[in-house]
């Protein structure tokens, strides 16, 4: 029923996520659902089969990448586009990139909304 | 008138003294000059202090009795004539003392005028010839004792000797008298010395045969047991048929003139001895430079035998030049009479090199002319190469030394370095952890922003809208700091290509051209031609200069003047680079392609030089700089393999010069 696309946001930082859960879902235009540990990540994305997935790369206990490497291992979540939205990289370089790094497209934190929302309109095209 | 004789009277009794004046007093042939005393003391001391012809003196006196008076006045003047004068009942006396040298005594009473002038006159001439005899006498014994020959004739009989008569001389040299010869007929030959014996009797042999033989020099022992040389000269003597009839013989003693002559050949070998076995060279040169002696050392050294060397000059035996300088130092002994010294090198001429100590001092002769040079030179080249030994070791120990202090110094400045690097990684190391810490709350803050905006930016209340903008601003000032920290730390990949250093100067002043203008700023250009290209990524590149330039320009807010010059250099020393690990990121002879920024601003406090590439610090306003530029321009250059090094200039300003290396085309 609803054309409200689903995102799976999954960062440790719970105040960031709450923010921009609020402002994602103000636009009317998303349902996201947060998962602040990485381990939940996958179990979460089974059940609520996101369109996209905003991922942090450095969290405790697991490592954003290895959560992009057990979505894109289960067959049902491969296509899943994913992206990284992290502190570990920088606006510039993911600029030089064209957004992409390491083959996964990128976001340096800190983004302004704008720019979440244009890196997520950008990968469900695809 | 005649000389008046001068008589010292000794007499107490007044009458006698006069009676004897008034009895010499009527003399017709003499005259008498009296000095009379009465005492024995008196008397001495006139004799003491005059001269008399004559003593008459009585033996009893107030102060001395008999032959004691006599005595006292003998021994106080033995050599005057004296005359005792006695009474009828001391006459034996009178006889002794005339025993014991009185001339003669007088009786009183018994005398006249002519008993007593003749007395006198006999005293006077009496002493006169005993003291002429004794002259003689001792004048003899000394012509007797200084002869020194004597004679002796043999008689010759039937070519046999017959008799031998010796010269009373003979004592002085022998010690015997003719007469000893006489009584004992082989004492001629005993007293001569054993081993002389064949020789004599050779020499006695050859006279007999008719010959005349040389003088003869022979030993004899003397009477008291001395050996004296003698020397024995034999004149035969003929007769009308040419028979040998006698021979004289004419003995000298020549013991003085045989001590000499063996004191001279001892004292000749003792020198001998000395300028032979001392281990030194020793030589004499006359006026000319020739050579008149050489001991045999100096032979030896010269390869030649004495006689090839006396009377030949250096120029026969050494080369040219050094034959040259030994007649310099000689002639220098000659002309000033000092004693030259030296340590010099000396070939011989059998090719051998040494070093000698040599000494030159000057001959005299008797009259104290100069007449030729001596020299004395011993080698010293063992101590020489000794001392040469230990200069060098000396040398040596000081090159190691330095050489120590050098590494030394080079391990502080690396270990140096080495702090400084740590120091730099760690702040990485902390600066990428305190990046990522602090742009997560950066983005929390960005989300809410975002989500206020949206909801209160429409407001009327324009004030929101402003702090919603200050607090965005914050966030981005925030973010550029992190974002330097990240480069600071970050190791990355550089993407190098080759570039041409003037054209990424060039671009990068483009992109400053806003501030340059807006404060006012004069640029000079002074670009090096056909410089290499340099291995270098770009975009980093480019941020090291804006950093520079950007530095420069606050650096003059009123005015000044930028000047930007390249050039192309050969190495020829390396120097050390501070906060960089490796050793050295040039070598001697790379090509480095330079850019030199002077800018004519405020300078860099002496205090903050040593800071200037410490992460954060800044001396900018806050917000105007991170206090990062610097550290992470080095940083880049570094990587590049290149250098940053910032001074001021002494006429003010700061000169920023980045070395970096030409790029290398692989093949």
């Amino acid at each position: 029923m609803s054309t409200k696309k689903r995102i799976l946001l999954v960062d440790d930082e719970k105040s960031f996520t709450n923010l921009l859960k609020l402002n994602l879902e103000d636009t009317g235009d998303y349902e996201v659902r947060v998962e602040n540990w990485a381990e939940d990540a996958l179990p979460a994305a089974k059940e609520f089969k996101p369109d996209l997935i905003l991922l942090d790369i450095i969290m405790p206990r697991m490592p954003g990448g290895n959560v992009a490497a057990q979505i894109k291992a289960d067959p049902a979540l491969k296509n899943t586009p994913i992206v990284f939205l992290t502190a570990a990289v920088r606006k510039h370089q993911v600029e030089e990139n064209e957004g992409i790094i390491c083959d996964f497209p990128c976001l340096a934190k800190p983004a302004t909304v704008e720019e979440v929302i244009d890196a997520i309109e950008k990968n469900l095209k695809k | 008138m005649e000389t008046p004789i001068k008589v010292l009277l000794v007499e107490d009794s007044p009458v006698d003294s006069r009676l004897l004046q008034l009895l010499l007093g009527e003399s017709k042939t003499m005259y008498f000059a009296w000095t009379c005393v009465s005492r024995l003391a008196d008397a001495l001391a006139k004799l003491r202090h005059e001269d008399f012809d004559v003593v008459l003196s009585d033996l009893t006196l107030p102060d001395s009795q008999g032959f004691e008076t006599f005595q006292a006045l003998h021994a106080q003047a033995p050599a005057m004539p004296m005359i005792v004068l006695s009474g009828t009942d001391d006459e034996t006396m009178a006889v002794k003392a005339v025993r014991e040298g009185a001339q003669d005594y007088l009786v009183k009473g018994k005398v006249d005028t002519h008993v007593l002038t003749r007395a006198i006159t006999y005293a006077i001439e009496r002493h006169r010839a005993e003291h002429a005899l004794q002259e003689s006498e001792r004048h003899y014994k000394h012509l007797l004792e200084s002869i020194t020959d004597y004679t002796y004739t043999v008689q010759v009989e039937k070519g046999a000797p017959n008799r031998t008569v010796h010269s009373p001389t003979c004592v002085s040299i022998t010690g015997y008298t003719p007469e000893e010869y006489d009584e004992e007929p082989d004492l001629w030959f005993e007293m001569i010395h054993p081993n002389d014996r064949p020789a004599v009797l050779e020499q006695i042999a050859e006279v007999l045969k008719g010959k005349t033989p040389p003088p003869l020099e022979h030993r004899l022992i003397h009477k008291t047991g001395h050996v004296r040389w003698v020397r024995n000269t034999v004149v035969p003597g003929r007769d009308r048929h040419g028979e040998l009839i006698y021979y004289d013989g004419l003995i000298s003693d020549i013991t003085e003139r045989k001590l000499a002559e063996e004191n001279l050949v001892k004292s000749e070998a003792f020198y001998h001895s000395l300028v032979e076995h001392l281990p030194q060279y020793i030589f004499r040169k006359d006026l000319q430079e020739r050579f008149t002696f050489a001991n045999k050392r100096f032979c030896a050294m010269l390869g030649k035998p004495l006689e090839e060397i006396i009377n030949k000059t250096d120029f026969d035996f050494y080369p040219p030049e050094l034959a040259a300088k030994y007649q310099r130092d000689d002639r220098y002994v000659i002309r000033t009479g000092k004693i030259f010294e030296t340590i010099e090198e000396n070939k011989s001429p059998l090719g051998e090199r040494l070093y000698v100590n040599v000494i030159k001092t000057p001959i005299y002769e008797a009259s104290g002319q100069i007449i030729g040079i001596q020299c004395i030179f011993w080698d010293i080249t063992e101590r020489k190469q000794f001392e040469e030994r230990l200069q060098k070791a000396n040398e040596e120990l000081a090159r190691s030394e330095a050489a120590l202090r050098r590494s030394h110094e080079e391990l502080k400045s690396a270990q140096l370095q080495l702090i400084q690097a740590e120091k730099m990684e760690s702040i990485g190391t902390l600066a990428a952890g305190v990046a990522h810490e602090v742009k997560n709350p950066l983005a929390i803050m960005m989300m809410g922003i975002n989500y206020l905006n949206r909801k209160l930016g429409k407001t009327e209340d324009e004030n929101i809208a402003v702090v919603l903008k200050e607090m965005r601003d914050a966030i981005d000032r925030a973010d550029s700091i992190t974002r330097g920290l990240l480069n600071f730390s970050a190791s990355r990949q550089l993407d190098v290509k080759p570039e041409d250093l003037n054209s990424v100067v060039d671009e990068t002043l483009r992109l400053v051209r806003h501030a340059l203008n807006s404060n006012g700023i004069e640029l000079v250009k002074t670009y090096g031609e056909h410089l290499p290209p340099v291995g270098a990524d770009k975009t980093q590149i480019q941020q090291v200069f804006v950093n520079i330039f950007m530095n420069a320009i606050q650096a003059m807010p009123n005015r000044g003047k930028l000047k930007v010059r390249t050039y192309c250099k050969q190495l020829t020393e390396t120097t050390h680079f501070e906060g960089f690990r490796k050793a050295h990121p040039f070598w001697v002879g790379d090509t480095a392609v330079v850019a030199e920024v002077e800018d004519t601003g405020t300078g860099i406090a002496e205090e903050h030089l040593a800071k200037i590439f410490d992460p954060f610090f800044t001396t900018k306003p806050t917000g105007v700089g991170t206090g990062l530029g610097l550290p992470v321009s080095k940083k880049i250059i570094e990587l590049h393999g290149g250098s940053l090094d910032i001074r001021n200039l002494k006429e003010g300003g700061v000169r920023v010069t980045i070395m970096l290396k030409a790029h290398r085309t692989q093949t």
